[in-house]
């Protein structure tokens, strides 16, 4: 086997030892990209020469040698963020984000920068100005957004580890729909700088899309600044909302989130709680306004005037509409933003996580991006933004993990906790990993099965 | 007067008020928004959120103070 398939830990820790030469280990993820990229499109951007000088200056740090890939949402000192389209704003320039420096102080090689779906506009990836990341497990299916790029390129094994972006779900969709553990922390504690929306967003956080909870525990650990301690998920109190909402998932979803959630309950020697939290579409609702007009401060008339024409329709039409929205929903987003933080703070008294699938449904085709589901047929998006914005309306952390498949498509299970136990999502990950045997997060899409003629 | 989702007024008389143009592709990704966005904005309007005004300069890296 190949030192690049093995985790993000053990790639670290055979660099560390001496077994895997870090030089060899980037031309082989460099060749990676050449080989499995074209099918992908998960890599938009490579500078084998910048990735070779930040080994050369790596310094001795947890991930000294591992080639690792950034979403296009980030700055690196050496190239602008495209944010996956042709016109950002406002616009873009080169710099050291918060993650280029979490990364490189952490010893990682950036090793390409990974595609995103328009503007960070969609739960589905179908859309970029590279055209869109292709979900490993079928070519033809999204691989989720915003954070497609970053998804496909771990869960198609170019690399092990990636950073993404979540505002409203960008990192858990993609985890879903590609079979990963992807990591929301906690509003605040992920680094954020250089981000083009640091200064003004109160729903966009950095964090991690590996192939299991380990693996997004030491990415996430660059990312803070600080280790996050692994401990035991004992006695794990899990609250399971049922309402319309909640409900509304396709059969073989809900089916292995629910077994998913008895093993967890088993494994922890916790307990399933009912709770109640009612309001929870007018939370999306309010998380996708917020989302959608604190960054209008730099839009301008005379701007939506000259809207580059390789801007997708769907990007140029929803820039105007959102002009249009009225400043009262966004006051009243920011009322419901406290009664469902309110409601939170009192409901995490009673449980330690918040359960429900991800997504409803598994990913949609690239072509159409629609979900069946009992209440009938929806776009993706419309359907993925119930069960993603409260994490990102509240600032609580939450992690999506593998639980099974249907017809051959990942299932995502969501786990929510209060403000700051991101290792306690990352602890309860592991227990499930252990209840599975690691059955979900060790299975690989058919283009990573492939066997290569030699071996770094 | 009652409230409406109907694209076909709202969408034309924002985009004069701002001076802004579109086209027809513009108008139907805005009027499929609107169609979506604009009943669920209704609706949050009429929420109750009691006493929940907005938190002065919240914290959401933490849980809101105990009331």
């Amino acid at each position: 086997m190949s030192v690049l398939d093995l985790t993000l830990g053990g790639q670290a820790a055979a660099v560390a030892s001496g077994e895997a030469d870090p030089a060899e280990l980037l031309e082989a993820a460099l060749g990676r990209i050449e080989e499995r990229n074209p099918d992908l499109n998960a890599i938009v951007d490579t500078f084998p020469e910048r990735s070779r000088e930040m080994l050369a200056a790596a310094p001795e740090g947890p991930l000294r040698g591992v080639p690792v890939a950034i979403k296009d949402e980030w700055p690196l000192p050496w190239r602008a963020q495209r944010f996956g389209a042709a016109q950002m704003f406002p616009p873009s320039s080169p710099g050291e984000s918060g993650p280029y420096r979490a990364l490189r102080d952490a010893g990682a090689t950036i090793v390409g920068v990974a595609n995103m779906h328009e503007l960070g506009a969609s739960s589905t990836g179908n859309t970029s100005v590279y055209g869109p990341a292709r979900n490993p497990w079928d070519t033809e299916r999204c691989p989720g957004g915003s954070s497609s790029g970053p998804a496909a390129a771990v869960a198609g094994r170019i690399v092990a580890g990636a950073v993404g972006a979540d505002g409203i779900g960008s990192i858990r969709f993609p985890a879903a729909y590609c079979g990963l553990t992807g990591l929301k922390p906690t509003f605040g504690r992920a680094a954020m700088a250089g981000h083009h929306m640091a200064e003004v967003s109160t729903t966009i956080v950095s964090g991690p899309l590996c192939a299991d909870a380990a693996d997004c525990r030491l990415l996430a650990s660059a990312l803070f600044g600080e280790p996050l301690a692994a401990g035991e998920a004992r006695g794990l109190r899990i609250g399971v909302v049922r309402d319309a909402v909640s409900e509304d998932v396709a059969p073989a979803v809900r089916e292995a989130c629910e077994a998913a959630i008895e093993q967890l309950r088993a494994e922890t020697g916790g307990e399933v709680r009912e709770i109640e939290l009612a309001d929870i579409e007018a939370a999306s609702l309010a998380t996708v306004l917020i989302a959608n007009t604190e960054g209008l401060a730099g839009l301008t008339p005379s701007g939506l005037r000259d809207l580059d024409p390789d801007l997708s329709p769907i990007a140029r039409g929803l820039l105007k509409y959102r002009m249009l929205l009225p400043a009262a929903a966004s006051v009243k987003a920011q009322a419901v933003r406290t009664l469902m933080r309110r409601r939170l703070a009192a409901l995490f008294d009673q449980v330690d996580a918040i359960a429900w699938p991800t997504v409803p449904a598994v990913a949609p085709p690239l072509e159409a991006p629609l979900v069946e589901l009992p209440s009938g047929t929806l776009t993706a998006d419309q359907a993925n933004v119930r069960g993603a914005g409260l994490a990102n309306l509240t600032g609580i952390p939450s992690v999506s993990l593998p639980v099974g498949f249907d017809d051959g498509l990942p299932i995502g299970l969501q786990l929510q906790a209060a403000w700051g136990r991101d290792e306690l999502l990352l602890d309860a990950a592991e227990a499930l990993e252990r209840a599975t045997g690691r059955r979900w997060v060790e299975s690989l899409p058919p283009l990573a099965r492939q066997p290569e003629p030699s071996g770094t | 007067m009652e409230a409406r989702d109907r694209a076909d007024d709202f969408i034309p008389a924002g985009l004069a008020s701002l001076g802004l143009e579109a086209d027809e592709v513009d108008l139907a990704v805005m009027g499929a928004a609107h169609q979506l966005f604009w009943p669920a904005i209704l609706s949050l309007f009429e929420l109750d959120t009691g006493d929940a005004g907005p938190e002065r300069g919240p914290d959401l890296s933490r849980a809101p103070a105990r009331r």
